[in-house]
This record gives structure tokens, C-alpha cells and sequence, in this order.
């Protein structure tokens, strides 16, 4: 492909580890910008442990699977930072580097002799963000994340479960997915005011801190109307409004019924539809796809009204119905009379039996080094002129580490391997991998 | 004296055009905020989401609209209907120096009207345009119905997300709530719009981008993905933590004042954590047998996982509030939280720390309200909130007579034929 990349001739110098700063950088790498992951093998987070290496392959630090979709588009160079001649490597590499981001605690690059005023004084325009759990200021920024934490600080743990059961949450770190989002965010906001102005900053995003804002409406009904959501019928399930509490609004959009989650044939753990009816039409084609039973057109089911005032018994007939079809069927006998239903899809749905992801080539296949042919996730838009998409595998560790020292920022290729032998580019004691091997030859 | 201005925001000078429903006016939010100039164009009578309440006072009315509100800070708003032919001539003459459109109609919809990106583009190469729809602009999906709960169903969020089994029999699949299907598409698109922004700056042209809400939800499960590619896993969902293939140990505990706490222990049970939650534990008199040198043997530890979680950190956190232990953990260095609603939020000292809350001026209602703010500050060109949301066309004077040179007797017209 020769088509021009939105990010062409932007180099990233790459600190973050585990998973929300890769994920930013991930997607500065789709645009076509450089990323330079600096790592260092003794102290990685995101390529160990691994739970997603193929049964048939060893675990090591090239083997993740997770670490190879989160990773795509960059190259990976072993750097020892907290040594003189690393720091010193790392700072020629920053001078002709458009943006620096890392994700670690709020004073960890400063600690390196790293900071935002340093960093200036070897980049005057640098781009630097930095994805630290509680920001860089107040009170609590040597607090720690991990997503769930963030989730559960912010507010957004408590907004997912059933009325009078513990919260269910979010089944994954979905902060280090969105934190990942707003350092990808900030990153090109802070480029593009920086080609408009020619000033570089610092941008101090907090991962919980981030989080807050998606709680808006719910923060309105509590600063504007007092409404606190510890309160009985909160959360709602999948309903908009759980039967037999106060009728107000839980800021999932409208409240109505049917809103539901219903099992669907054979029954299986993930076989399930979920059905919303937005108005009382809505509900009127969705009896005609049930086969117009007579109950859908009594009295107390063709209004919204009576639709939320008998939810119960409303949900009970509809799954009823619905247990009769499979999940892709059921969406599909709604879809085309326009009522909005969906299956609940598994990865396994999402890659296999989706049609429409596999339309929009959601899942194109990469080869990795030590993974073989795999299929990665790709970007959720297309550009007309600069399309995201993945062009490179996920680095093994350290595989570019001679393509940067000597290639790009000059060293001989001596120097490259002192580094080596005086534990700057790979720890002495440590075993290496054949192609650092053959890089020393 | 010297004039001192605050610094304007990183997208300052910028021209959008917000045509979004639900689904794409938090994206516009966010390029509001930064600073850029976002004119949103409802349908005359106001857009259908200023039906959605919460409202003020819980009295329903358009101008009383509590998610309208948050969605569209920073905006200002005129009236538009672009299924006349004065509606799509003023349309045109607004993309004509528009830097940015967005728009989230169905797909096929501008194209009817002659108002297509091609069409747009060729008075305006540096034009703009992203489609945030909920399937994107083709395939089989491309016409369905949807709605936040819909994409959080085939998105893959559900799947992960509910009760174990021992916690909850038979439960389904939960969709956590609060609308985050349309901040999933929200956050690529404006993304994509960015990178677009960017190369603009470089090689001077626009170009069209296609986002789609359903791609943006089932890219947004962290690991799902890469379990089920390299491993064949079908995850399973447990209560309050991750889903996983097979079952893993809880991470969600009660604390005396009924609220939970998030302590994230499994996993990290080595002999330096071991010490150092002993000595947590004992800050309430709650160590038990931990401090046993027995634990300083990994074997041993791993006989007792259960013991050291269920018994003796269960029953730490329930022996306080769930805040006491979340600070007191943090202050240690475990990265662990309270479980808050988020009413705990607003006596947050350290969201006070950063500016967090801000406080909005509605001068119609001769009040102001508090909202949340920034996700990140912006240092050098700070993010901020110019103004509470546009009441029903509260700047067509502005846009119309102002800028495209109208006359209030020729804005009257307009309004009577139903054109704005």
C-alpha cells in the first residue's frame, strides 16, 4: 500500500507498559506514526504474565498473544533508562521526537531526570503525555490504578449490576481500553496544536480522574436535582426502569419497555437477544414479528405506561417467544420488521458470526514471528485519503533495538555492542533470545 | 496594565458542524470543550434528545433536559430543516467554511439531499467529514436499528459482564449502563477526526472518515479477543472482576458500611506483598495469622490463597468503611478502591486538587450548576467549558443574520416556513 498516512514522519517514543498506554500508542501507530517502545526485559508488564499465549507455545516475553493485538504497528527497543548511558540514549532519541507518552505513577519519569522541563530542554515543541492512575497534581497522585480500580473509584463499577445485589461491574479493564482512547486523544490534540503553533506541552491525564466525566448524566441528576443513585431499583439491570420503583430516569436513554436481555434457543450461555421497543409502534411491529399473540394488543400492553407498570409479566411472554429462535434468527426476523434487536455476542460470536464485522474486515490476519498468522483487531473507521490500518506485527523484545542505536541516532555498531556487554541494551546476566544473537554479529 | 488572557484551547479557531443525534453528540462535546467553535444544527423544534430526561426538577420540556445539558457544552445551536431547499442552501454555505462535519444520519440519508461529502467537498477541499453511525456506511447491519443496549449486546460488553454463578443463579448478561456505546464511538471517532486535523495541517486537504459505533464496542473488551484467537476461550463472567476462562478468586468485597471495596490480591501473592498486607491488616487489629513467618515461603502461601483472601482481607474490609480502606491501602501502596456511587464523588479532595468541577452559568434560569470536567489538563491550552448547552435555536440570529448576511425580517420568513 503507498496510500499517505495521516501520522507520516511522527516519531513516538514509547515508555508505557501493561496495557491503557499501549493501546494509545497502538493507535498513533495505525495513523502511520513511528513508535519507538523503549522496554527493558527484567521489568515488563504487558508481555508477562501471559494468559493469552497459544497452548502449543512456551510462555515468554514474544509469546503473548494479548501483547501482540495491543502491540501491533511499533518497534521495540531494550533500553536500560536507569542507567547514565541509557538515560543519555533515551534523551538523543527524544531530540528528534515529535510526542514522548508513558503511563507509569506520577513521578517516575521525573525520578529518571525525565520531566516535563527536561524534556523541553532536549525537544522545545515535545508532545508529552503522560496516563498516570491519579494525574501528576492533587492530593492523592502517588495513588495507584489498574482498570478495575479506576472503574470502581469513578463510579462506573456501581452503574452495572442488578437492584440489591453487589455491583457486577465491567468484566474487563474497560478504563485501560478508554484510558488508552484519551492518550491516543491528547496525543493528536496536543500534535495539532503543536503544528499550529509551534508549542509543545504537557498533557496530565489521569486514568480515574478520566473516567468521572462518563458519568455526566447521572452527576447532573445529583449536583442539579440532589438524586443519589444508591437508591432502590439502581441499577436497573439491562431494563431502562426496574418494576415497582419511583419512575425516573437511569440514564440509559429513554424509559421504556420492553428493554431486556432474553434467552433465545438452545439455550447455551451466550444465547441471548436483547430487545428494545423505543415507542408504542415500535412494540406493535414487534407483536407482528411475534406472530401477533393476542395478549400483545390487550390494554395493559400497548402503552409504554402499561408496558413498564407489568414489566415483569411483559418479559416473562417475550422470552417465551423468544426461547423459540436462535439468536442471529431472532435479530434478524426484528431487524427487517424495524424492531431494534441484537444478539449478545462472545469474542468467539464477534470473530466467527458476525457479519457485519466481517464485511468491515474487523479481523485481518498478521504474521507474527513466534505467533504465525493471526488475526488482529482493526480500526472501527475508515479515512478516504489516510486509511489506520496495521501494517507491522507486535515487536519481539528488543527487535529493533540495532535499527534504532545505530540506524537512526548513529552509534557504531561497537558501541552497540558494549552497550550490550555493560547491561545498557540487554541485562548481562540474562539469556538472549538468537535474534539479539545474530544482531551482535 | 497588560492585557491577561487565558490561554484558548488546543483546537481554537477550529469550525464544526454538529448534525448528531445521540450517538454522536458526546463526540462533539469533546471537540467543544477543546476549544473549537461547534455550531450543532437541530431539526426546527429541537432535537429528539432533549426528550431524554433526567430533567430540572423532573419536569419534562426540551430546555430541561439533563443528558442534552452535559452532551452539548460548549456548543452553540441553530435550527436547520434540511429537507427544504432554503435548509440544505444554508447548509452548503455553512460546510463552505466549515473545517470539520459531523454527522451521525443514516446512512444514505445526506447523499438524498445532494449534501454527500462529494458534493460538499468540491466548494471545500479542506472540508472534514465523519459519519459516526452505529454499523458504518456498509454491510449488512448498515440499516439496522440500535441502541446503546444493543451494541453493548453485540459489542461483546454483555458477554463479559454479570454474576457468578454462586453469587447470582441464572443471571444474564448485564450491560453496564450509562450510555457507553455512544462514548465507545464517541472517543475513536473524534480519533480519527483528530489524525485527519493533523494530516490536514501537512498535506492541506480534508477527506471523508466512516466510524462505526458497533466496530468501536467490539474493539473495546481489553483481552476477549486474544483469548478466544489464540487460546479458542469463551470467557466466562464472574461478579464484580474479570471474565475468565476458568474461575479466578474475587476482587470485590463487602466493608462494614455495606458499600464495596476493589482489592486486587490474587495474582500478587508473593512474600514482599504478603509482609506488607500484614502489616495493612494490622493497622485495625485484623492480621490474624499473617504475620507468622510461615508466610515468608511462596509454598505456603499458595496453600493459604484462599485463607488469606476469603478469611483475612474479607474480613479487614468489613471491619471498616470502604473508604478508610481505600485510602488506608493506597496510602501503602495497594492499588485498591472503594466501590463508590458516584455521589461520593463531588467530596473528592482530590478531584477539588485538580479544578475538577466547574461551575456553569444557565443565565436563563438565573442560576449555575456544577458539572464534571476534564478528563486531562492540557497545560499549555486548557480544556474548558464555554458555555452551558444551546437552548432551541438560540444563535440563529448570530449564524444566519451575522455571519451569512440575512436580514431579522428575512430570519422570520425563514422561521415561518418552517426552514429554521
Amino acid at each position: 500500500m503507498s496510500r499517505p498516512r495521516a501520522l507520516e514522519n511522527i516519531r513516538v517514543v514509547d515508555f508505557s507498559w501493561v496495557r491503557a498506554g499501549p493501546w494509545a500508542t497502538r493507535w498513533l501507530g495505525a495513523f502511520g506514526a513511528e513508535i519507538i517502545k523503549i522496554e527493558w526485559p527484567e521489568n515488563e508488564r504487558g508481555r508477562l504474565p501471559s494468559t493469552t499465549t497459544p497452548q502449543t507455545l512456551e510462555v515468554n516475553l514474544n509469546t503473548s498473544g494479548n501483547f501482540n493485538d495491543t502491540n501491533v504497528n511499533k518497534k521495540s527497543v531494550t533500553l536500560n533508562v536507569r542507567n547514565l548511558k541509557g538515560l543519555e540514549i533515551a534523551k538523543r532519541l527524544i531530540a528528534i521526537s515529535d510526542i514522548v507518552i508513558e503511563n507509569f505513577s506520577s513521578r517516575v519519569l521525573q525520578n529518571w531526570g525525565l520531566g516535563y522541563d527536561e524534556l523541553r530542554k532536549i525537544k522545545p515543541d515535545i508532545v508529552y503525555v503522560s496516563m498516570s492512575g491519579y494525574g501528576h497534581t492533587g492530593r492523592h497522585h502517588h495513588y495507584t490504578t489498574f482498570g478495575p480500580v479506576a472503574q470502581a473509584v469513578s463510579g462506573l463499577t456501581y452503574l452495572s449490576g442488578l437492584p440489591d445485589k453487589p455491583p457486577a461491574g465491567w468484566g474487563w479493564s474497560y478504563m485501560d481500553d478508554t484510558g488508552g482512547m484519551y492518550g491516543a486523544m491528547c496525543a493528536l490534540t496536543g500534535l495539532y496544536h503543536r503544528n499550529l503553533t509551534g508549542q509543545g506541552q504537557h498533557i496530565d491525564l489521569s486514568q480515574m480522574v478520566s473516567s468521572v466525566p462518563l458519568n455526566g448524566p447521572a452527576l447532573l441528576d445529583l449536583t442539579v436535582n440532589g438524586r443519589e443513585s444508591r437508591r432502590a431499583g439502581y441499577p436497573p439491570g439491562n431494563r431502562a426502569h426496574w418494576p415497582g420503583t419511583p419512575l425516573v430516569n437511569n440514564y440509559r436513554g429513554p424509559i421504556v419497555a420492553p428493554h431486556n436481555a432474553y434467552r433465545t434457543d438452545p439455550g447455551e450461555y451466550n444465547d441471548w437477544c436483547v430487545i428494545v421497543c423505543h415507542s408504542d409502534e415500535e412494540w406493535q411491529r414487534l407483536g407482528q414479528v411475534m406472530g401477533a399473540p393476542r395478549w400483545a394488543t390487550s390494554p395493559k400492553f400497548v402503552t409504554n405506561s402499561g408496558r413498564l407498570q407489568y414489566q415483569e409479566e411483559l418479559d416473562r411472554k417475550i422470552e417465551a417467544w423468544s426461547m423459540t429462535l436462535g439468536k442471529y434468527e431472532l435479530t434478524e426476523c426484528c431487524q427487517s420488521a424495524g424492531v431494534r434487536a441484537l444478539p449478545v455476542q462472545s469474542a468467539e460470536d464477534r470473530v466467527e458470526n458476525d457479519p457485519q464485522l466481517r464485511h468491515r474486515e474487523m479481523y485481518l490476519a498478521i504474521e507474527h514471528p513466534a505467533l504465525g498468522l493471526q488475526n488482529v483487531q482493526n480500526a472501527p473507521f475508515k479515512l478516504s485519503e489516510t486509511p489506520a490500518w496495521n501494517h507491522l506485527p507486535s515487536p519481539l523484545i528488543g527487535q529493533h533495538t540495532r535499527e534504532i542505536v545505530e540506524g537512526l541516532l548513529g552509534y557504531s555498531h561497537e558501541a552497540l555492542c558494549a552497550g550490550f556487554a555493560d547491561g545498557t541494551f540487554w541485562p548481562t546476566r540474562r539469556p538472549r533470545f538468537p535474534y539479539i544473537e545474530e544482531m551482535l554479529q | 496594565m497588560s492585557d491577561v488572557r487565558p490561554l484558548p484551547g488546543p483546537l481554537t479557531g477550529l469550525r464544526i458542524l454538529e448534525l448528531a443525534n445521540e450517538t454522536g453528540q458526546f463526540c462533539g462535546k469533546l471537540l467543544g470543550d477543546l476549544g473549537a467553535d461547534l455550531v450543532k444544527i437541530e431539526p426546527p423544534g429541537g432535537e429528539p434528545n432533549r426528550h431524554v430526561g433526567p430533567f430540572l426538577d423532573d419536569l419534562p420540556h426540551p430546555e430541561r433536559s439533563l443528558s442534552f445539558w452535559y452532551y452539548n457544552t460548549s456548543k452553540r445551536g441553530i435550527t436547520l430543516n434540511l429537507e427544504t431547499g432554503d435548509g440544505r442552501r444554508f447548509f452548503r454555505r455553512l460546510a463552505a467554511t466549515a473545517d470539520v462535519i459531523l454527522e451521525t444520519s443514516r446512512p444514505g440519508f445526506l447523499a438524498s439531499l445532494g449534501l454527500d461529502y462529494e458534493s460538499l467537498s468540491s466548494q471545500n477541499s479542506r472540508l472534514i467529514m465523519c459519519s459516526l453511525t452505529p454499523f458504518g456506511q456498509t454491510g449488512p447491519w448498515r440499516d439496522y436499528l440500535s441502541s446503546d443496549l444493543l451494541h453493548m449486546a453485540a459489542g461483546g460488553e454483555m458477554a463479559s459482564s454479570g454474576y457468578s454463578e454462586a453469587d447470582v443463579p441464572n443471571a444474564p448478561p448485564i450491560a453496564p449502563g450509562g450510555g457507553n456505546a455512544w462514548h465507545m464511538g464517541g472517543h475513536f471517532a473524534y480519533m480519527a477526526i483528530m489524525a485527519a486535523l493533523v494530516y490536514r495541517t501537512v498535506a492541506g486537504r480534508g477527506q471523508y472518515i466512516d466510524a462505526s459505533i458497533h466496530e468501536a464496542c467490539a474493539l473495546t473488551t481489553e483481552a476477549a479477543i486474544a483469548n478466544y484467537v489464540y487460546r479458542g476461550e469463551v470467557l466466562q463472567r464472574q461478579t464484580g472482576r474479570h471474565h475468565a476462562a476458568s474461575p479466578t478468586p474475587r476482587t470485590q468485597f463487602r466493608a462494614k458500611d455495606g458499600t464495596y471495596v476493589c482489592a486486587l490480591v490474587a495474582g500478587r501473592l508473593n512474600p514482599k506483598y504478603v509482609g506488607e498486607l500484614a502489616a495493612l491488616l494490622d493497622t485495625n487489629g485484623m492480621a490474624g495469622d499473617l504475620k507468622d513467618p510461615k508466610y515468608q515461603d511462596p509454598a505456603v502461601i499458595a496453600a493459604n490463597t484462599s485463607h488469606i483472601i476469603d478469611d483475612l482481607v474479607a474480613n479487614f474490609i468489613a471491619s471498616l468503611p470502604a473508604e478508610e480502606v481505600y485510602h488506608a491501602a493506597q496510602s501503602r501502596g495497594f492499588t485498591w478502591g472503594a466501590v463508590r456511587a458516584p455521589e461520593a464523588l463531588l467530596g473528592d479532595p482530590h478531584l477539588h486538587d485538580r479544578g475538577f468541577w466547574k461551575e456553569v452559568e444557565h443565565p436563563e434560569l438565573g442560576r449555575s450548576f456544577v458539572y464534571p470536567g476534564e478528563a486531562a489538563i492540557y497545560n499549555g491550552s486548557p480544556w474548558r467549558i464555554s458555555r452551558r448547552a444551546p437552548l432551541i435555536g438560540e444563535h440563529n440570529a448570530e449564524i444566519f443574520c451575522e455571519e451569512l448576511g440575512l436580514s431579522r425580517g428575512e430570519l422570520s420568513v425563514l422561521a415561518e416556513n418552517r426552514v429554521i
